[in-house]
């Protein structure tokens, strides 16, 4: 697929996705689809591109949107690995992850300090079910 | 504030009425007091404590209802006194009990909401979105609120929220079981599921309350059910200062076909615990459970520990 087809794809997938969330619609699906094309596009411009700094940045930005901190993760992993990823990029892909559990805080205040606690119990709570028993 | 969690692997153990009955009488002692009812698939709280308020105002708040606000518009939750009920407390006694419902149910607009509430929030979602919510409302309670004691209905059986609610959420589960050794079993791996379960960092480890109930008659001290409730006991380990019984033993409730069979709101009556046996082992728990809030005389209970 060339790179000029996956810019149209994200674009109008990106529209969706927007359209989703401004109508209170379930989105994570369409910011699913949006991380998976900008993930592709990463894959095909190297990070020391602007295209494709951008590119990595909208897969880890996508992938926070829909709800999946997991594969946020492992993307900025994977890229922060990259030979020709920049300091800029590393910085600015860390931030991502870092912006995103300050926002989570800054909505439910009073739990500020249990976002990473709340996330390491949802991973228990997938893997193991109620009570950790199917684990 | 001092969370505890009633909880029954098992229903028709008389849990709700236990809490209640915990609730009013703590309130009664001059506590700060919130009932919380998590038992979203079949709540019920709200008919044992501020029922009439709850009928009169047409309440449309509680838990589920705040969730879903919360989920939607997280960034201005919506005010906790619109999702609680004041219930009554005897006048002069100093302390205070709020209501937080699951919601208007029986109403259609409660499953409504539930079934909202199913599709905006999922506990295991990695990202916390869905836990937050509920960590947030516990720790709002004790920040806005400032209660002694906040009681939570657990769900019954094995469920996420069930499970949240005693392992994350509570200091002390009270775990309740009656007579046989289905209901035993299940409490028993649940009572160990309880130990070996993560806690969030500022939490200290987990007590365990077992109690037996509706009990008719000396229970056997030999065989399965026996060995369980010995398992059951080694897990419930309790804090020395709290606890003026002896370790090791069983706390019993016993049948009352009065009490019991009604569901009756005893505490606070001054006539209850003469004519309930129940009730007077609701008191006797209340000593293990609040071992610095009891003083019966002090609301002019009659005493049922002193009577004898």
């Amino acid at each position: 697929m060339s790179t000029d087809l996956l810019n149209t794809l994200v674009t109008s997938a990106i529209w969706r996705a927007e359209q989703l969330d401004e109508q209170s619609i379930s989105s994570a699906l369409a910011w699913a689809e949006v991380s998976s094309l900008e993930e592709k596009l990463a894959k095909a411009i190297p990070g020391s591109q602007p295209e494709g700094r951008i590119a990595r940045r909208g897969a880890v930005r996508a992938a926070l949107k829909a709800g999946d901190i997991e594969r946020a993760r492992a993307l900025v992993e994977r890229y922060v690995a990259e030979k020709d990823a920049t300091r800029a990029l590393k910085t600015a892909l860390r931030q991502l992850l870092d912006d995103d559990a300050r926002s989570l805080a800054e909505r439910f205040r009073h739990a500020a300090n249990a976002v990473q606690d709340a996330r390491e119990l949802a991973r228990w709570l997938q893997e193991g079910g109620a009570f950790g028993l199917a684990a | 504030m001092e969370t505890l969690a009633f909880y029954s692997y098992k229903g028709g153990v008389g849990r709700s009425l236990l809490l209640a009955n915990a609730a009013r009488f703590l309130a009664s002692l001059g506590k700060g007091v919130v009932a919380l009812d998590l038992d979203f698939e079949a709540p019920g709280l709200h008919y044992k404590l501020g029922h009439a308020a709850f009928r009169e105002s047409r309440f449309e708040g509680g838990a589920v209802p705040y969730l879903v606000a919360t989920a939607r518009e997280a960034t201005s939750p919506p005010p906790l006194e619109e999702h609680m009920i004041e219930v009554p407390v005897p006048p002069g006694s100093g302390g205070w009990l709020r209501l937080m419902p699951a919601g208007p149910a029986p109403d259609k607009a409660y499953w409504a909401a539930l079934k909202q509430l199913g599709e905006k929030i999922r506990f295991d979602d990695p990202s916390g979105q869905g836990l937050m919510p509920l960590l947030d409302l516990h720790a709002r309670i004790r920040d806005e609120l400032k209660p002694d004691y906040l009681l939570i209905d657990a769900r019954t059986g094995v469920t996420e929220l069930g499970g949240l609610a005693t392992t994350i959420l509570a200091d002390t589960v009270v775990c309740m079981f009656v007579a046989n050794q289905e209901s035993l079993d299940g409490t028993l791996m649940v009572a160990e599921a309880l130990k070996a379960a993560p806690r969030l960092k500022r939490q200290g480890p987990i007590q365990v309350i077992p109690v037996l109930t509706r009990t008719t008659s000396e229970r056997p001290t030999e065989g399965p059910f026996a060995e369980g409730v010995k398992r059951l006991l080694e897990l419930a380990t309790r804090a020395p200062s709290r606890s003026k019984k002896k370790d090791r033993d069983l706390f019993e409730l016993p049948h009352d076909e009065v009490h019991g069979a009604a569901d009756r709101i005893a505490a606070g009556e001054r006539t209850a615990s003469v004519v309930s046996p129940l009730y007077k082992s609701h008191l006797e728990l209340f000593q293990e459970l609040f071992p610095s809030s009891v003083r019966p005389a002090a609301i002019g209970l009659s005493n049922p520990l002193q009577a004898e």
